[in-house]
């Protein structure tokens, strides 16, 4: 990430213009926001029907400063979700949070983390991502969110971490509250901060790969009291961003009440920046437990719980690909894209829920249409507190600030 | 072959009744009763509570992983009523390595009339489940000599099973327990017990693989009634030496079953209907008529809407009064019928709880026939109800 030193008087101008400020060689800053107005349809829908619906996906603010020649850094990220998709993004095979079949809306303060230290050790405290697993979905190609969400990551908690950095290799561990959130609302609860722990391992051996092994205890996630069961989790991912190509490999498990439940995942995804395009591709298979839906909606589930029972579990074969034509317009980055999956459901084992009873069909499809919107800097590789002074926060290169753009 | 004779249909407030095959013509609904709602005890989120059980003026409410709460609501030992009911004493049990905790889920205060003894209490510990297909949970003894001070003293397990509801046969001091996919369990409760008493069981019976997860049992004039979700209700016969089937069962295919309750030679049967096993909405109260011998024939059906699931049945002591509780829907709470013609019950009155009502049983304390409710959380609560002026 570039920085520039410029006078104090100046950085509101850079601010609204850029995306970039410095205050002196004391402060540096940036920021950037986004939004993505999009259609989906699809007939993966509960009743046997079609559905569709536009919404506005992902509108996040995101500042990140640092003092110190670095050494303390501040990510900051507000997603907007509560009010643009409160009922949650038609998503089929999306499930967390109380939501099924929708992606649920992340909570207003998605991440607040103060960052310090340096290039080989670093401890970070706030509310943000643990470090497990692979990057946050809203930082990766697809629109769509994977349905593995709840398995390959943990987010919006109160955490405290810390890393060291020896060469290519990292070791990061934190301490954080298990309980997820239960409105776009809420905050964590504060009482249950050190309940549940995680620890990844990242390897770059070389420049553009990246492999992580990451494990987590979360206790009681789906009851924020502390009575549900816990969660014993592993991820092990490959990614690759160098040039024109991006990939990324990754399997994960989580076993629910010492193993009672189990959940697998497995994911692959790539993009290929063209010139003004990106297409992109994701196939993934992955279980999801399925629950009680309530009465007033086929698409949420009872909150809070009051037993430990389940309908059954699922497997979600889902191949997505998309491409998003990049372009711009002054400082504002503009990519519309259309994206379409095939969307295969599967029973893994026993119980009651059936697909064909509650969807009408084991297969279906979705399409969805829309158009990023940026200004400002590239969305950051969320899941990452973990990088150098020197390389900045991490920014994701993907999906909006590579490649030619037309003006 | 299923035999519905009538089929009454609740919504709302609007009760009909109507012959099938006739006009269908409905009948006016009756007057209003009154319910009196005498207390509303608070019970901590953790998972709140789901099962209680009443006797001699005490309530052990089961209170998932708070524990054992044993309330005193009229039998004096702590000056409660059940417009005041006082905590006597209360226990966690050992979670037995089950995942999630305790989850005391129900009770059985053991009455033993061949030793006076009321000594032992039994709790089920509902674990983790597949519905349909797994599940875990241990039956935990608690001996409450001292109700002021419970200790756990023995505990039993059915592998690859978890337990569910519990019915006595006192006299011959054997437990009768719903077992989910272990459909039912009979165990020796003779004696003293201590320790892992697994090596009590008597007998098991299942209704076979992929047709099995056992929600009740009932014993009821020499026969044991089971209620399976998947299979429906069974009549089991207990005289011999093993526990056999010997009738009913594979009788509701269109939904899953719930509780289940006898009294009168009827047997009364809710449904289960979180997930659909058909299209069909809302959930059924279904009224059986006992041979004693042979196979339950529905004679009977009411269809409330507006519901997840009829949760729970009960029938007073007297006979006289019909009672479910309905949770997950608008229509959710208590629901009282009377039974003058008990093969076609008759709606009296309903007390509606939005957050729904899992568990209801009936009391009678100082002469007074009370209603006692498990409220689901958020608001989780000890819901008692006067029914007194229903029981007519």
């Amino acid at each position: 990430m570039h920085r520039k030193s410029v006078s104090p008087v100046v950085v509101a101008a850079l601010l609204v213009g850029g995306g970039r400020a410095a205050w002196g060689q004391v402060v540096t800053a940036s920021w950037g926001a986004q939004a993505i107005p999009a259609l989906t349809e699809t007939n993966v829908v509960p009743g046997d029907r079609s559905l569709g619906e536009a919404r506005v996906l992902l509108p996040v603010a995101m500042l990140h400063a640092a003092v110190l020649g670095g050494r303390l850094r501040l990510v900051a990220t507000a997603n907007l979700e509560k009010y643009t998709i409160p009922h949650g993004e038609l998503a089929p095979g999306n499930w967390g949070e109380s939501f099924e079949d929708r992606r649920h809306p992340h909570t207003l303060v998605h991440e607040l983390m103060l960052v310090g230290g340096g290039s080989h050790l670093y401890v970070a405290a706030g509310k943000g991502f643990v470090p497990f697993g692979s990057d946050d979905p809203m930082s990766r190609p697809a629109v769509l969110f994977p349905v593995n969400h709840h398995l390959s990551q943990i987010l919006e908690r109160a955490v405290a971490m810390a890393g060291v950095r020896v060469r290519w290799v990292t070791l990061e561990g934190a301490v954080f509250n298990g309980d997820e959130p239960v409105s776009p609302g809420s905050w964590p609860a504060w009482d249950r901060f050190g309940d549940s722990w995680a620890l990844r391992l990242t390897i770059r051996p070389v420049a553009g790969l990246e492999t992580q092994a990451s494990t987590a205890w979360v206790h009681s996630p789906e009851n924020r009291p502390g009575a549900g069961p816990d969660d014993r989790k592993t991820s092990i991912s490959a990614r690759w961003e160098r040039g024109r190509w991006y990939g990324e490999l990754e399997w994960a498990r989580t076993a629910t009440a010492d193993g009672f439940f189990v959940f697998h995942s497995g994911l692959g995804e790539a993009a290929l920046q063209l010139s003004g395009h990106r297409p992109y591709l994701r196939i993934e298979r992955s279980d999801r437990p399925e629950e009680e839906r309530v009465f007033a909606s086929p698409f949420r589930t009872r909150r809070p719980l009051f037993e430990n029972s389940i309908l059954g579990i699922t497997r979600w074969t889902i191949v997505t690909a998309g491409d998003a034509l990049e372009l711009r317009r002054g400082p504002l980055r503009y990519a519309p894209f259309v994206e379409g999956s095939w969307i295969g459901i599967a029973r893994v084992g026993g119980g009651v829920f059936d697909p064909i009873v509650f969807y009408g069909r084991e297969h279906g499809a979705s399409i969805t249409v829309g158009i990023r919107l940026a200004i400002g800097m590239p969305m950051h590789r969320m899941g990452r507190y973990d990088m150098s002074p020197a390389e900045g926060t991490a920014p994701m290169t993907m999906p909006m600030d590579h490649g030619e753009r037309r003006e | 072959m299923t035999r519905m004779k009538w089929v009454h249909v609740v919504i709302g407030s609007l009760a009909a009744t109507a012959c099938a095959g006739d006009s269908g013509k409905g009948t006016s609904p009756p007057p209003p009763t009154s319910i009196v709602l005498v207390d509303s005890l608070p019970i901590p989120q953790n998972y709140g509570i789901h099962d209680q059980f009443i006797r001699d003026g005490l309530a052990f409410v089961c209170a998932w992983n708070t524990g054992l709460l044993i309330y005193d609501v009229g039998n004096g030992i702590k000056g409660g009523t059940p417009a005041s009911p006082k905590l006597v004493g209360q226990l966690v049990p050992s979670a037995d390595s089950v995942p999630g905790g305790a989850q005391v889920h129900n009770a059985w205060w053991f009455w033993n009339p061949n030793t006076n003894e009321k000594k032992y209490l039994f709790l089920g510990q509902e674990g983790p489940g597949t519905i349909g297909a797994s599940s875990q949970g241990d039956i935990h003894v608690i001996d409450v000599s001292d109700l002021t001070n419970p200790q756990e003293v023995a505990h039993f397990r059915l592998a690859g099973a978890g337990t569910h509801n519990f019915w006595m046969d006192e006299a011959n001091q054997v437990l009768y327990a719903a077992y989910y996919n272990g459909g039912v369990v009979r165990i020796d409760v003779s004696g003293t017990l201590s320790g892992d008493i697994s090596s009590r069981l008597i007998d098991t019976v299942s209704f076979g693989a992929g047709n099995t997860y056992t929600w009740g049992v009932q014993l009821y004039n020499g026969s044991i009634y089971a209620i399976d979700m998947v299979s429906g209700l069974w009549h089991l016969n207990a005289s011999l030496g093993s526990l056999g089937s010997s009738g009913g069962g594979n009788n509701e295919a269109a939904r899953y079953s719930s509780d289940l309750w006898v009294a009168n030679g009827y047997a009364y049967t809710g449904t289960w209907d979180h997930f659909r096993r058909t299209g069909l909405i809302g959930s059924l109260l279904k009224v059986w008529q006992l041979s004693g011998t042979g196979a339950p024939v529905a004679e009977d059906s009411i269809l409330v809407s507006g519901v997840g699931a009829v949760s729970d049945a009960e029938v007073s002591a007297d006979g006289k009064l019909l009672m479910f509780s309905t949770e997950s829907g608008p229509n959710s709470g208590f629901w009282f019928y009377s039974l003058a013609v008990p093969a076609h019950p008759t709606l009296l009155d309903k007390y509606l709880i939005s957050s729904g009502v899992h568990t209801a049983t009936f009391a009678t304390i100082g002469g007074r026939l009370y209603a006692f409710g498990a409220e689901n959380p958020s608001g989780a609560a000890l819901i008692i109800l006067d029914v007194t002026g229903l029981d007519q």
